[in-house]
């Protein structure tokens, strides 16, 4: 392949291109083949079949030596996971064309947010957001304060937004910073005034900064209005008796791949609420890296509205056997997982997610999850003690295993022709 | 690091009121002025000293928002103290306790040690609930009541300790079924009456790690 051109890339793009080569100079620069050799051995017996190291996100700018030497199209042979995988600039062009296409190719653009790198900028989720959930783009108009002011729960989303401090880049001033949180609140209030049938959560405001920093207030609002009646509606009643239902279809998925797990977090009686700010806020209010946070907005905003839960038994599963050293108690367990590692791989959890969601459709598993709330409920009921093994004995194996069989054959089938191709076709454009 | 007894708190309230800052200043010993929203529950442990005996607390920081009561519930039912916060400048906060003592009463064990906690001491200047308020509304209610600052750590450590206090009395006086942990007691693994080769349901149980 040619030497692309790449200086009328925005900035965040050619960062990404170079940066996702940067394993490639490690190939070819160093020549530790043995090394990489060592480390593929150990991936795979890990149960993983790409070629992508951990760290496959965006890094930072890269050096002259690094543009030398890992300029696209220059992709080593020896990663023929790239092969089918376009470069960030091809991938860039994909999206204005589909942008520019009559009509727009939705579906493109659907399979451009999940599959790896997503929507790229920030410059393009701003553009395609809009067409992935069919909204028209218009001026808002927003309602003066003393109008908000009268809604119900305007006191709380106030004093929620004030306590989002760590939703903001850091270098912000802080008057951008004010303004903003103004803006956040009118946002909110004005969807939830225009539907009242929808009740405001503590942790919609993360979700709501994410759309203001991206696409600004009118647009903002937009989105969250179009999400609040569909991705994000199961969280809007007022109980959570509904996220519930959905947080409940976590051990069984897990069961799936692994029921050693599954067993193991059942019998430490943890649950499932180490997840809930994960689910309700798309991983807004746990990662404090606003790249990933809208990574993965372009994932869920692009798929059926339980991948959040998918995305989440994924990042359960890649922990496993941290999960099964841990001391089987509730606590332990709730602390362990409720921290999320900083380093986690997100683009091979979002395709383990897809090839969960595929194995594991909503639909199937629903009989079973069903199952599992009537024993929870049953075990409740009875105030059952749950009496916990002190140790671990030493037969129980710790080795991770990746999903059973059958899901084992479609991770095979979704890494060669890419997972965003089964979620979009097999479940259409719109989910409502 | 093994210990004689642990006790398994709550700490419940309006949102807003300083649950997390409370737990944050007991564990950590700081205050962060903005603290991040607790969704769902959260959770912390620090080991302290009655009688000359290890105790480790084990402390479930639950979401004060109505909407996640369903969810927090549930961590009512194994817990030996709760600690009830109210925000001493937000007079709805402490109007709301009868609801939150209800939900607690009905979801918990009867023994269950609770301290009314009128937190935020050093904002006196916005004061809205007099101190003989909460002293009244606690003598009423059959509660331990203390004013704390979460910010200066004023009272923070008796909070937490008395408590703790009030339940090390009660299992001496044989109130509390120390054999059930659904009590939210759980005697250490070196001081449990079983032997260490007792059947599955002994109370012994490892001590946890830092953290937990």
């Amino acid at each position: 392949m040619a030497e692309l051109e790449t200086n009328h890339l925005p900035e965040v793009c050619r960062d990404k291109m170079y940066s996702n080569d940067s394993k490639h100079r490690t190939l070819s620069v160093s020549g530790t083949t043995d090394n990489i050799g060592i480390r593929q051995r150990r991936r795979l017996h890990a149960g993983q079949t790409d070629n992508h190291t951990d760290d496959d996100e965006v890094k930072s700018s890269p050096t002259k030596a690094d543009r030398n030497l890992s300029l696209p199209g220059k992709q080593s042979a020896a990663c023929a996971y790239c092969k089918g995988i376009p470069t960030t600039r091809q991938k860039y062009l994909l999206i204005v064309k589909a942008l520019q296409s009559d009509p727009i190719d939705v579906i493109t653009l659907k399979q451009c947010a999940i599959s790896r790198g997503g929507l790229i900028s920030d410059e393009l989720r701003a553009k395609v957001w809009p067409h992935l959930l069919g909204i028209e783009v218009t001026q808002v108009k927003f309602l003066p304060e003393s109008s908000l002011m009268k809604y119900r729960e305007y006191k709380q989303v106030l004093l929620d937004v004030n306590r989002s401090l760590k939703r903001f880049p850091p270098g912000m001033e802080e008057s951008q910073r004010l303004g903003m949180q103004d803006e956040m609140v009118s946002i909110i209030v004005q969807v939830l005034h225009n539907n009242p049938e929808l009740c405001y959560y503590q942790g919609y405001h993360d979700i709501a900064v994410t759309f203001l920093l991206v696409t600004g207030q009118s647009l903002a609002y937009q989105i969250l209005e179009k999400l609040s009646n569909e991705h994000l509606k199961d969280f809007m009643y007022k109980t959570m008796e509904k996220t519930t239902t959905i947080l409940d279809y976590m051990l069984p998925l897990i069961g799936k791949s692994s029921p050693e797990l599954r067993q193991f977090m059942e019998r430490s009686g943890v649950g499932t609420i180490f997840c809930l700010s994960w689910l309700i806020t798309w991983f807004g209010h746990v990662l404090p890296d606003f790249k990933h946070v809208v990574r993965l907005y372009d994932f869920f905003i692009a798929c059926h509205p339980f991948m959040p839960i998918y995305l989440a038994t994924a990042i359960v599963l890649h922990r496993e056997s941290e999960i099964l050293e841990c001391e089987c108690d509730m606590a332990m367990v709730h602390h362990l997982l409720s921290k999320i590692p900083a380093d986690l791989p997100f683009e091979r959890l979002i395709t383990i997610a897809g090839d969960l969601f595929i194995s594991y459709p909503p639909t199937d598993l629903e009989p079973e999850v069903i199952l599992y709330r009537k024993n929870l409920e049953l075990k409740n009921e009875e105030n059952k003690e749950v009496v916990r093994r002190r140790n671990i004995g030493p037969s129980l194996s710790i080795t991770p295993r990746f999903i059973s069989k059958r899901g084992a054959a479609i991770w095979a089938l979704s890494a060669a022709v890419g997972v965003c191709a089964y979620v979009v076709y097999h479940y259409g454009v719109r989910w409502y | 690091m093994s210990y004689a007894y642990l006790f398994k708190y709550i700490i419940i309230g309006d949102t807003g009121v300083g649950k997390s800052c409370l737990l944050l200043q007991f564990t950590d010993k700081r205050f962060q002025p903005v603290h991040d929203l607790t969704i769902g529950v959260e959770f912390g442990a620090r080991m302290i000293t009655i009688d000359g005996k290890q105790i480790k607390l084990q402390i479930w920081d639950t979401a004060g928002q109505e909407s996640f009561r369903s969810i927090t519930r549930s961590y009512y039912r194994g817990a030996a103290g709760a600690l009830l916060v109210y925000d001493i400048t937000r007079r709805d906060t402490f109007t709301h306790l009868t609801t939150w003592l209800e939900d607690a009463r009905q979801h918990s064990n009867s023994n269950m040690v609770i301290m009314l906690i009128g937190n935020k001491t050093d904002l006196e200047s916005r004061r809205d609930v007099k101190k003989e308020e909460g002293e009244a509304f606690a003598r009423e209610h059959g509660l331990i009541f203390m004013e704390t600052s979460a910010k200066t750590a004023a009272n923070v450590e008796e909070a937490f300790i008395n408590t703790a206090k009030e339940i090390y009395e009660k299992i001496q006086e044989g109130v509390f079924d120390i054999n059930n942990e659904a009590n939210g007691i759980k005697i250490g693994p070196q001081h449990s009456p079983s032997s260490p080769h007792a059947p599955s349901g002994s109370l012994g149980q490892q001590a946890g790690g830092g953290c937990c």
